[in-house]
């Protein structure tokens, strides 16, 4: 009976201080708090930090908390596993347009159009081809693009210089092949090189064939994606010209056997590497006294015609289905798209965002006087493709991955085996299997 | 249990329940009480997982979108899929790489320990020493020491006039690379077993031996390994078990490559579930690894459980 | 002949313990040394520098994740002590039905490899809302049933006079178990609790696949994705930094208690 009597009046105090807390709550209207998850790349969580700051002073009653996703983990995995769980959070700005059918068909993101003011915004914004490229099969724009990295070469000026190399004839297969072969160099005399033009990475993990061979096979093929209509579209030369090209690398002795210790391209061990703009405020933070660099358009096998179309990296910002605060949401990610944190964002992480005519705008001017790399990252960004929209675009990089490490790094099959496999494998996983 | 049984040919009559029932009424209920723990945590725990990972062999699902029925597609693609495979393959070349050293190494040393040594608890504590230390941290040592170009291996090799060797970047070189570490890591833990074991072999048994004549390595043959032959099994099962876990080593140090070589089972298996979001074929693969372990240990235990009882 | 292969055996068992202890002594080295020194075997350097510890402590929030990892292993060794000791005395000293069912089901549950419940697991975990939280970490590890084995064996082989006597003085089985047999109990304690904490300090692949918010994450898991995910900026010596911070408290208690660990973990082979 003690008991019974001890539980009920726990039961009633429980009861009581709830109401209290939920009259108190209606009565001082609680803030708003909203998670925004950024990328965790360091200059983008110093950006993250600082429009955080000046969002939350300005706004006392929408409070913004921010947590960088995890590193090395891919984005995706983790946001897929946030939507099966229920724990996204309100604002993520690392979406990566591959996986974005995935978060659909797990109805993860909103549907921003119909936020208030969508279209007005975004187009002032953003040209309407860019925002046609991101709306989905059912119309509704499910991410709001943001910023692109085109990949290029960069390259060590003094290095080729002194090896008598044009960086100007790094633009063919050939031409790289050529310089390749002269920058091998073993200059400590101990009877191994330690000095390559460039070094492709063994490492089979399936977001590495974004940065070489998905790169080069977009410049190698004229701007194609690896699907065309939900079907295979690499089973083609350009694909082969590729894996051949790695290939010859590999065979040939053109780069290092192993992973190197330390960053090779700053330490002056190799002469060019494949990169976005992400990497100059990094060389410029990172690279020894001295140190000159700068960036041309990626390689393409001889006899492509045309500017060079690169891999773009795009990555947007999505606001969650789950979110409970869609409309202070799309407030707080107007304010990371505005004019003022677009050339915040750039002079931080030199990525460049997708605004419109962002070269002639006066406020951003200056910047690319200052910076005339980042115009040619501007100029290059109107080449650029994305990746294809498929579930299965993990699987199908991983397929790709595995036949790059059996015929370039491995040297055991030849390409155009490696090529007719992997679109054999791609195609067993599209039919679902 | 006098009071719980009942008395003779009443009991034998009354029905099944009404049995249990009068056991029940004679039972401590504290125990009851006692094992709710265990019970609540194997139902939540162990039980649901079993089921559902049968259900999950059975469908497609990602996860996000509603689970989809196939049938035996999972089974089917098993069999067909190369690459798991060669995850297998990979497993047993590591097992028959890893059995065997760790048996002759750590029996090795454990004989010497067993023998008139000072600093015996020094050495013992220095073998045993990887064995606490969390996997991540011996692989991403090893790591650094296994580098092709700049490790300290290859660089003791080239000191002493020997070619450096491709550890991690040769398919036929990684598995046994990785098989090496492992039986660095865990031999002092096999060690002690067979310190444990060695120890327990009665005295007498080798003076008789040594009044008959046998010589020392007489007597190792022909005392020492037969009486050994339990914790041989144990090693060998232990072993077997951790081989087919392996998963922070080829996690950490290559990804599964070079050309699939270090791909473990377990480390595909969580990329398919985990990357490629194919949680009824990943939870097939468990299966399939449960049943690989449960055969090959089975087989082990057949072979080398000849006359002694466990 | 006697004292040349005493003296070999001496020779060898060096060696064999160099080759042990070296690496640990190469990594707490190499976490000191400027970079372009490290591919040296030398241990000592003047250029000895805490930077790689510095750029940890920048890059990753560390501190949290010793935090936590402290937290999940003692929250989950104290659990199972104290859980797996209930269960242990039950089966082992009170009489009910289906008390050997269990007991056997224990036994039968222990055999099933951990792999086979991953993903399912994971899936109940995410399905519970658990993900990137410590239940996810501690509630499946609250009890074990290697545990519940060993408290078996030890308490059945207590007197049953002792039982007898707190039973006449009209104590229960709660305080027969906490106060009388706990203190009789002391190495099996140690014993299961060295497992367990040695268990969930050194666990990985569980935390990598429930827990991906940096806030949240263990010390195993951070390191390894701090290294995995090149985040150190290919810088060794703050991998080498990290690796020693996770090391760092389990060889310190190595140090102290090594008969114990020794011991305790060799059983956990046999048991297991």
């Amino acid at each position: 009976m003690r008991i019974n009597f001890r539980s009920t009046m726990v039961a009633l105090l429980a009861v009581t201080l709830a109401c209290v807390l939920s009259v108190g709550a209606m009565g001082a209207k609680a803030p708003v708090t909203l998670s925004f998850w950024p990328s965790s790349n360091p200059q983008e969580i110093e950006f993250a930090k600082i429009i955080v700051k000046a969002w939350n002073d300005a706004h006392p009653d929408i409070q913004v908390k921010m947590e960088p996703l995890p590193a090395s983990r891919s984005t995706e995995e983790v946001l897929l596993a946030a939507i099966a769980a229920g724990t996204t959070p309100d604002i993520c700005a690392n979406i990566y347009p591959g996986a974005i059918s995935q978060y659909i068909a797990g109805k993860g993101l909103y549907p921003h159009d119909t936020l208030p003011g969508f279209y007005d915004f975004i187009y002032a914004r953003t040209p309407k081809d860019v925002v046609d490229a991101f709306t989905y099969k059912d119309g509704h724009v499910y991410q709001i693009p943001w910023k692109g990295n085109p990949i290029m070469l960069a390259y060590n000026v003094k290095l080729l210089r002194a090896n008598g190399i044009d960086p100007k004839s790094l633009a063919t297969y050939s031409g790289f092949l050529a310089a390749a072969e002269r920058m091998v160099k073993d200059l400590d005399g101990d009877g191994r090189p330690d000095q390559w033009l460039y070094a492709p990475t063994v490492d089979v993990t399936w977001w590495q064939r974004l940065f070489d061979f998905y790169t080069l096979y977009i410049g190698a093929s004229g701007g194609k994606t690896l699907l065309s209509g939900g079907k295979v579209d690499f089973e083609n030369d350009a694909a082969e010209q590729v894996f051949a090209f790695l290939q010859t690398i590999f065979k040939k002795g053109l780069c290092p056997k192993g992973a190197m210790i330390g960053d090779a391209f700053l330490s002056g061990k190799i002469g060019s590497t494949i990169t976005g703009p992400w990497s100059v405020p990094y060389y410029d933070q990172n690279a020894p006294e001295g140190f000159e660099y700068d960036f041309v358009p990626i390689p393409v096998p001889d006899g492509v015609q045309g500017p060079v179309i690169t891999f773009g990296d795009p990555k947007n910002i999505g606001i969650f289905a789950n979110s409970k605060h869609p409309l202070e949401a799309w407030e707080f990610v107007k304010f990371i798209m505005s004019r003022e944190n677009d050339l915040l964002w750039l002079k931080i992480t030199s990525q460049p965002p997708y605004r419109r005519g962002i070269a002639k705008d006066p406020l951003f001017v200056g910047y690319f006087e200052k910076n005339p790399m980042m115009a040619t990252f501007v100029e290059q960004g109107v080449y650029t493709r994305g990746v294809d929209d498929s579930k299965y675009l993990i699987e199908i990089f991983d397929t790709i991955s595995k036949q790059y490490d059996l015929c370039c790094v491995q040297g055991r099959k030849a390409p155009k085996a490696a090529v007719r496999d992997a679109a054999q494998a791609v195609r067993d996983i599209l039919a679902g299997w | 249990m006098p009071e719980i049984a009942g008395v003779g040919p009443a009991r034998a009559r009354r029905p099944f329940f009404g049995r249990l029932a009068e056991q029940y009424r004679t039972s401590n209920k504290v125990g009851y009480v006692m094992v709710l723990p265990y019970i609540a945590h194997f139902l939540l725990f162990t039980a649901y997982p079993l089921v559902f990972a049968l259900i999950l062999v059975f469908n497609r699902w990602d996860i996000v979108t509603p689970m989809e029925f196939i049938g035996l597609r999972n089974i089917q693609r098993l069999f067909r899929d190369a690459t798991f495979w060669t995850a297998v393959v990979n497993t047993l070349k590591f097992l028959c790489c890893h059995i065997p050293l760790q048996i002759v190494l750590s029996l090795l040393i454990a004989v010497i320990l067993n023998g008139p040594i000072k600093f015996r608890s020094f050495f013992r504590g220095a073998f045993f020493l990887p064995f606490v230390i969390s996997g991540a941290v011996v692989t991403i040592l090893w790591q650094q020491l296994y580098s092709t170009d700049a490790g300290i291996l290859n660089l003791i090799l080239t000191r002493i006039g020997m070619q450096p060797v491709p550890w991690l970047t040769d398919p036929a070189w990684a598995i046994y690379s990785i098989a090496i570490m492992a039986t660095w890591k865990n031999m002092g833990f096999y060690i002690v077993l067979f310190l444990a074991g060695l120890q327990n072999v009665p005295p007498e048994l080798y003076e008789a031996a040594s009044i008959d004549g046998a010589n020392r390595t007489q007597q190792f043959w022909g005392i020492t390994l037969p009486l050994l032959q339990p914790v041989m099994l144990l090693v060998v099962i232990l072993s077997t078990i951790g081989g087919f876990s392996l998963f922070i080593e080829p996690f950490v140090m290559t990804g599964g490559g070079p050309a699939e070589s270090t791909l473990s089972v377990v480390l595909y298996l969580y990329k398919q579930a985990f990357q490629f979001l194919r949680m009824g074929y990943a939870a097939t693969i468990g299966f399939a690894l449960a049943i690989m372990i449960f055969i090959v240990t089975f087989i082990q235990r057949r072979l080398l459980d000849t006359d002694q009882p466990v | 002949m006697r004292n040349l292969t005493k003296a070999l055996g001496y020779i060898l068992l060096t060696i064999a313990a160099l080759t042990f202890i070296y690496p640990f002594l190469w990594m707490a080295s190499a976490s000191l040394k400027p970079e372009n020194e490290i591919g040296t075997l030398a241990l000592i350097s003047r250029n000895f520098s805490l930077r790689g510890y510095s750029a940890v402590f920048k890059q990753i929030p560390i501190g949290r994740a010793l935090f936590n990892s402290g937290f999940v292993s003692i929250t989950s060794t104290a659990s199972v002590l104290v859980l797996s000791s209930m269960v242990g005395y039950a089966l082992a000293r009170l009489r009910f039905v289906g008390r050997d069912s269990i007991f056997n089901l224990v036994l039968l549950t222990m055999m099933i490899p951990g792999q086979l419940l991953l993903i399912p697991m994971y899936i109940l975990v995410v399905r519970l809302g658990w993900t990137d939280s410590y239940r996810a970490l501690i509630i499946p590890a609250l009890i074990s049933n290697m545990g519940i084995i060993v408290f078996r064996q030890f308490f059945k082989s207590l007197p049953q006079d002792l039982v007898d006597a707190a039973r006449i003085d009209g104590c229960s089985d709660y305080r027969i178990l906490f106060q009388i047999f706990w203190p009789l109990s002391k190495p099996v304690l140690i014993t299961v609790g060295i497992i367990t904490f040695i268990g969930s300090w050194n666990e990985v692949l569980w935390p990598l696949i429930v827990i991906r918010r940096w806030s949240m994450m263990t010390m195993p898991q951070m390191v390894t994705l701090f290294h995995v995910g090149g985040l150190a900026g290919a810088q060794v010596a703050a991998e080498m930094a990290a690796a020693m911070m996770l090391a760092l408290p389990v060889i310190v208690a190595y140090l102290f208690f090594q008969r114990y660990f020794i011991e305790s973990l060799a059983l956990s082979g046999i048991k297991g």
